[in-house]
């Protein structure tokens, strides 16, 4: 028997379905043609993972870079923090296809969480992060629960009651301070005390997990069924998928990645009142950056967080302008890129990977070593 | 045979028309059962009721002699029923391998250990993956696993469908009106994969169907509908020759 005969004939036995369709050099073929596909995606996985490490490590250089002073790691963690929330708003509105207008909310719970736990138990800010975060998983676990027969509009309004709710009550439960508001002593980690440096590698930190979280919950089965849910729900169920399980798993671990944010944001300012957390522009703009940045895509957040938080910054005493800028950048992405920003800048990139895959499938012969080793090995068990 | 799967006086009620009306039926295992009717006979209804995406007021549903009447459509996969859609409800905005995948989704194991990627989440995933090209091989959907759904055409879309019920591994498929819209060629075409779903992966195949000689040529048996009421069961041979039957297609000689 030749070589193609040796594989056929594992087909024969591995792969019934495909052998009953292909001739043995066929299917021998169609493997090879797999295996370099298969080469080709693990390569450009390689590549994300290099520019993704990349930009973490550019983002770790900034504070020690020569002329950059303490204020600008402070502005840069104040981005990151806006980024992280527009995270978890992009893994509800984006990836699940919830849209809401509520996040603020959940900003406003990790930041008391932690705050409260500060003030009387003197907690780190670890401590702070881990507590904040679960507190808001457990009320997003339960709004989830609510809110499980609302889609479209009449989620959005949802939503958007409950930033309403959260505002009232810090503004008038007297656990809270209202307007008095929390002043927080210097943060610590551990036993350490950090500054403004410090706390940007806090951040850092965090946008990294929840960066690793996203993109985990994304490639996985969980991220498959959310997608699903949000495409076409009953086909979703059809398919085995839990609607009542997966859309409130999305809104605790929506709510436990905002929540993150919270928490960073009370501790940054030091200053926590109800004046800021219950005012809903905190759930708006981050709704504004989710969809300016394209929020099924995971540099969406990246692109649209920075977009809405260092416009103020650039406007200077004009920042009443900021307001009008963000509608009509909202606008004009609806209308031109309704995918968000990260779709358009990425355009280019996936063209060329999607012509590289058709290469690889009409010229399947070119197949990596370590692949063709692993087909010689099977071929002759 | 034992019975596989079937329902027994089921009856469903919206308002005050009676769609299903004391219907039962029983599918045996290995079998390919049809389901034929007038329009408005009440199929649509009763396949449904077998998936349950609707509730019924009285009756009982049993899956090897287990009654299910509360069971809610994801349970229904996981005891090994799957279904398809009599208007293609695909994923159209994702991959053909995305809609396989999400069709497996019974078999990725404990959800959070998924998300995590614990050990084990990514051999899982690998298999999964492979089984799903696999799958698309069966239907002759290899060279388009990369392909968005919804710029394939109306054939590929009803194969992309028929993929995605058959990544869960099922025991009985249920097929709602596999033809519908389809020319000859694609006809031909579905009824030969139908055949073999049946006998080379041995599962039950329950199908609704308007094209006759389709149902004719796939069915070892057929349960004939007529105002939401069971009219007569029988091989396709008897059906065909059974005069009820005509009445109720034909109408009535006077």
């Amino acid at each position: 028997m030749n070589e193609m005969g040796a594989a056929g004939r594992r087909f024969a036995r591995g792969n019934a379905l495909e052998a009953a369709n292909l001739a043995p050099e066929a299917a021998a073929h169609a493997q090879r043609q797999r295996l370099a596909l298969a080469d080709a995606k693990a390569r450009f996985q390689k590549q994300n993972w290099v520019g993704t490490v990349a930009l973490f490590a550019v983002a770790a250089l900034f504070p020690v870079l020569p002329g950059v002073e303490g204020w600008m790691a402070y502005t840069v963690a104040l981005v990151i923090i806006y980024v992280i929330a527009t995270q978890g708003v992009a893994v509800l509105t984006g990836y699940t296809g919830l849209v809401t207008v509520g996040h603020g909310g959940f900003l406003a719970i990790g930041a008391y969480t932690s705050a409260l736990l500060t003030k009387h138990y003197h907690t780190e800010l670890i401590t702070g992060l881990i507590a904040g975060g679960l507190m808001s998983a457990f009320i997003g676990c339960l709004l989830g629960l609510i809110f499980l027969r609302l889609s479209g509009a009449f989620m959005a309004i949802g939503t958007l009651g409950f930033a309403f709710f959260v505002g009232t009550i810090v503004n008038n439960v007297n656990l809270f301070e209202g307007r008095e508001g929390i002043s927080l002593p210097k943060n610590r980690i551990l036993i350490w005390e950090i500054g403004d440096v410090g706390f940007y590698y806090v951040a850092l930190a965090v946008f990294a997990l929840t960066t690793l979280l996203v993109y985990c919950l994304v490639r996985s089965g969980v991220g498959r069924a959310l997608m699903a849910l949000r495409d076409a729900e009953k086909a979703a169920e059809s398919c085995g998928i839990n609607r009542v399980f997966y859309r409130t798993l999305a809104f605790s671990l929506s709510a436990f990645i905002t929540g993150l944010a919270g928490v960073l944001n009370g501790h940054i300012v030091r200053f926590i009142a109800s004046e800021v957390y219950a005012d809903i522009w905190y759930s708006v703009d981050f709704l504004v950056a989710a969809i300016v940045g394209g929020s099924s895509f995971l540099m969406g957040p990246l692109l649209g967080g920075i977009f809405v938080a260092l416009l103020p910054f650039f406007l200077e005493e004009l920042r009443e302008l900021a307001f009008i800028l963000k509608g009509v950048a909202l606008i004009l992405v609806l209308m031109f890129a309704p995918a968000g920003l990260a779709e358009v800048f990425g355009r280019p990139w996936r063209a060329w990977r999607r012509n590289k895959l058709e290469r690889v499938r009409n010229d399947g012969a070119r197949v990596s070593r370590a692949s063709l080793d692993k087909l010689t090995k099977l071929e002759a068990r | 045979m034992a019975s596989h799967f079937r329902c027994e006086n089921v009856m469903v009620r919206f308002g005050g028309v009676v769609a299903c009306n004391d219907v039962s039926l029983d599918v045996e295992e290995g079998k390919i059962v049809g389901v034929i009717g007038p329009n408005g006979a009440g199929k649509t209804t009763l396949f449904n009721v077998l998936s349950r995406f609707q509730d019924f007021s009285e009756g009982k549903l049993f899956y090897r002699e287990q009654r299910i009447d509360r069971f809610r459509p994801h349970q229904m996969v996981r005891l090994g029923l799957a279904r398809t859609f009599q208007n293609i409800n695909l994923f159209v905005e994702q991959s053909v391998l995305s809609n396989i995948l999400i069709g497996s989704h019974c078999l990725i194991g404990n959800p959070l250990a998924s998300l995590f990627w614990l050990p084990g989440a990514r051999r899982t995933e690998q298999e999964l993956t492979e089984r799903a090209i696999e799958t698309a091989a069966l239907l002759h959907l290899e060279r388009d696993l990369d392909t968005v759904v919804k710029h394939l055409p109306y054939g590929h879309q009803k194969r992309v469908e028929l993929a995605r019920a058959l990544a869960s591994r099922p025991k009985i498929i249920l097929l709602d009106e596999p033809v519908a819209g389809c020319n000859d060629e694609e006809s031909a075409e579905l009824e030969k994969i139908v055949r073999r779903i049946n006998r080379e992966l041995g599962i039950t195949v329950v199908l609704v169907e308007h094209d006759m000689s389709m149902v004719m040529s796939v069915c070892d048996y057929i349960y004939v509908l007529n105002f939401g009421a069971n009219l007569a069961r029988g091989t396709p041979a008897e059906i065909q020759s059974n005069p009820d039957v005509i009445n109720a297609y034909l109408g009535k000689e006077e």
